[in-house]
């Protein structure tokens, strides 16, 4: 999403709005970009063979140092074992998963230490340059 | 015929050939720069795989990336369109060694006929006429004697080259060592092989190509001629028409025999075009394009055949099925080209957001183009927006409908070659089919003095 909606107020009361606009909602993220200004709202995603009328949505978090992992070449996505999960923390630089390029490896690395906020993609998923993979909240 | 087609290009060619698949029932795969991810190409096409940022070479020209994309969306063959890596022999040997097909000639002929030296040797067995003049010179001694034996002006060209770079005009001997040292330095920079041949100059020339079609079972045709001697001052195409106009029947046939005699002897298969230079009865070779043509639309429209289908056909092992016979020329077609360009600053390339584009129609008029009002025309590229081509019974009506069609388009944002266009349409030159490859640049010349 690229465009917010007008809004005239201070900082604080844009971002107020737009946890509202979220907490009605049953998106697991939303980003808006707008003259400059960046938000970004995550929580994690719910689990897809729950039915959704059973689920209660969790709290809305408000991340800050959020850092997407894209994959910087064409190839089939993998995850490492262990397979990392959505809120699990990591330290330091760890492989996550690696893209599958004309036979050759390419690891899938954090970049420094802090939590998985999203998984973006699923084992076995073609990925295309620039996909996002994951999202970290950084320390 | 193929499942699944990933189209190696953007722009206009790429939604050209996303075209032909779908008619042919062949799902495609688009590929495309961070640059163009609003492009049209992008989504008409059935798949589309981002392969690296805008700059060409890390994208467009991202080998591993197209690959991976061809085999990770399980295609059976990459078009490469024009351009980019469409003449390039190590990409389509590529795609071979990924059980791959490439939809163009064998990578052997497209290295023969790459590289320039080589392939006027390859034409002169053949029977062909060249421009006279070298094979590869070894030192500058040696293309002292040639030049004295061939008479200046004459022409030192780079056998990798392209675009003009790598090459000089010698207009008098005492030219030449400065010119084989700027030629050489040029080639080396540009290509990595700063090796050089020298032709005789043939002064403003005609520059017109053949059209041919070849199989895997040994059937060739030729589709007629095009005449593409209107050319900015940096050798690029403006306006193309086919056939040529003025062209005595003996050097029509005699063009049309050289390059089916040439597509014979080299067993070249797919669509190709052989460029030559006609002076007076004089005819030479002087390239050969191992790819489908920017200007492919006028033989489209004259012959009523859709080379690209016929590409895609011949590449899945199909056979021709027709014979030279069955192929017959009707009425006239010019084309185009709308650039980005401000034709008032010797074709300078512009780049921006189109505010308002609107492309005529109607009668006889055909458009090949991916913009759109509120498109953007990124800097890494090419600066052609789109291709306006007009089909007439005659030459005259095609002139006409043309100079009616450039009237209704609009393209407010950048500057364009739309007025340039309509300026050389009604030049008595243009109209009365006269002009030579030094007609543009004398042309914007002369208005520079004016």
């Amino acid at each position: 999403m690229s465009d917010a909606a007008p809004h005239n107020g201070s900082l604080v009361g844009r971002v107020r709005d737009l946890v509202e606009t979220f907490v009605q909602t049953d998106l697991v993220r939303l980003r808006i970009e707008r003259g400059g200004e960046v938000f970004e709202l995550a929580r994690p995603a719910l689990p897809r063979t729950a039915p959704p009328a059973a689920v209660e949505l969790s709290e809305p978090i408000v991340v800050a140092n959020l850092e997407t992992i894209r994959a910087d070449l064409v190839g089939i996505f993998r995850f490492v074992r262990p397979i990392p999960s959505e809120g699990e923390r990591i330290e330091g630089e760890r492989e996550l998963g690696y893209v599958e390029a004309l036979g050759i490896r390419n690891p899938v690395r954090s970049r420094g230490a802090g939590r998985v906020v999203s998984i973006l993609c699923a084992d076995g998923d073609g990925v295309d340059y620039g996909r996002p993979l994951f999202q970290m909240a950084r320390d | 015929m193929f499942k699944k087609v990933l189209i190696a290009n953007r722009g206009e060619i790429a939604l050209r050939i996303n075209r032909a698949c779908q008619e042919l029932g062949v799902r495609t795969v688009a590929i495309f720069s961070e640059a163009d991810r609003q492009s049209l190409h992008v989504r008409q096409a059935d798949e589309a795989f981002c392969v690296g940022p805008g700059p060409v070479p890390h994208s467009y020209l991202n080998i591993p990336n197209i690959i991976s994309t061809a085999l990770v969306t399980k295609c059976d063959a990459i078009h490469p369109g024009y351009g980019f890596l469409s003449e390039s022999a190590r990409f389509a040997s590529i795609c071979a060694d990924h059980g791959l097909t490439f939809i163009g000639p064998k990578p052997h002929v497209i290295a023969a006929m790459g590289d320039k030296a080589t392939a006027k040797r390859v034409m002169k067995d053949a029977g062909v006429a060249t421009t006279p003049g070298t094979d590869i010179l070894s030192s500058v001694d040696e293309a002292r004697r040639a030049a004295k034996k061939l008479g200046c002006p004459v022409l030192l060209k780079a056998t990798a080259g392209g675009g003009g770079k790598g090459m000089r005009v010698v207009a008098q001997l005492d030219d030449l060592e400065r010119a084989y040292a700027g030629a050489t330095a040029e080639a080396e920079a540009s290509f990595k092989d700063g090796r050089l041949y020298m032709e005789k100059l043939i002064v403003d020339p005609r520059h017109i190509e053949v059209q041919v079609l070849g199989d895997d079972f040994g059937n060739v045709v030729q589709l007629g001629e095009r005449d593409c001697s209107m050319q900015k001052p940096s050798h690029q195409k403006l306006i193309e028409e086919a056939p040529a106009a003025n062209l005595s029947g003996k050097v029509r046939k005699h063009l049309h025999d050289m390059a089916l005699r040439a597509c014979k002897h080299v067993g070249y298969t797919n669509a190709g075009t052989l460029e030559f230079l006609v002076s007076g009865d004089d005819v030479y070779f002087m390239e050969m394009n191992t790819r489908i043509q920017v200007e492919h639309p006028v033989t489209e429209m004259v012959y009523g055949i859709d080379l690209v289908k016929e590409q895609i056909r011949i590449a899945a092992g199909e056979t021709l099925g027709y014979g030279q016979s069955d192929l017959v020329a009707r009425g006239h077609a010019i084309e185009c080209r709308i650039n980005a360009e401000d034709s008032r600053n010797n074709f300078a390339p512009q780049a921006g957001t189109l505010a308002k584009v609107m492309f005529p129609g109607g009668p006889g008029i055909r458009v090949d183009t991916a913009v759109y009002s509120g498109a953007s025309i990124p800097p890494y590229y090419d600066s052609m927006m789109a291709k306006v081509v007009a089909y007439g019974d005659t030459r005259d009506a095609a002139i006409a409908r043309m100079d009616r069609a450039l009237r209704e388009t609009v393209v407010e944002g950048v500057n364009t070659t739309v007025a340039a266009c309509l300026e050389i349409l009604a030049t008595r030159e243009f109209r009365e089919g006269r002009y030579d490859i030094g007609f543009l640049p004398r042309l914007m010349a002369a208005a520079a003095v004016g």
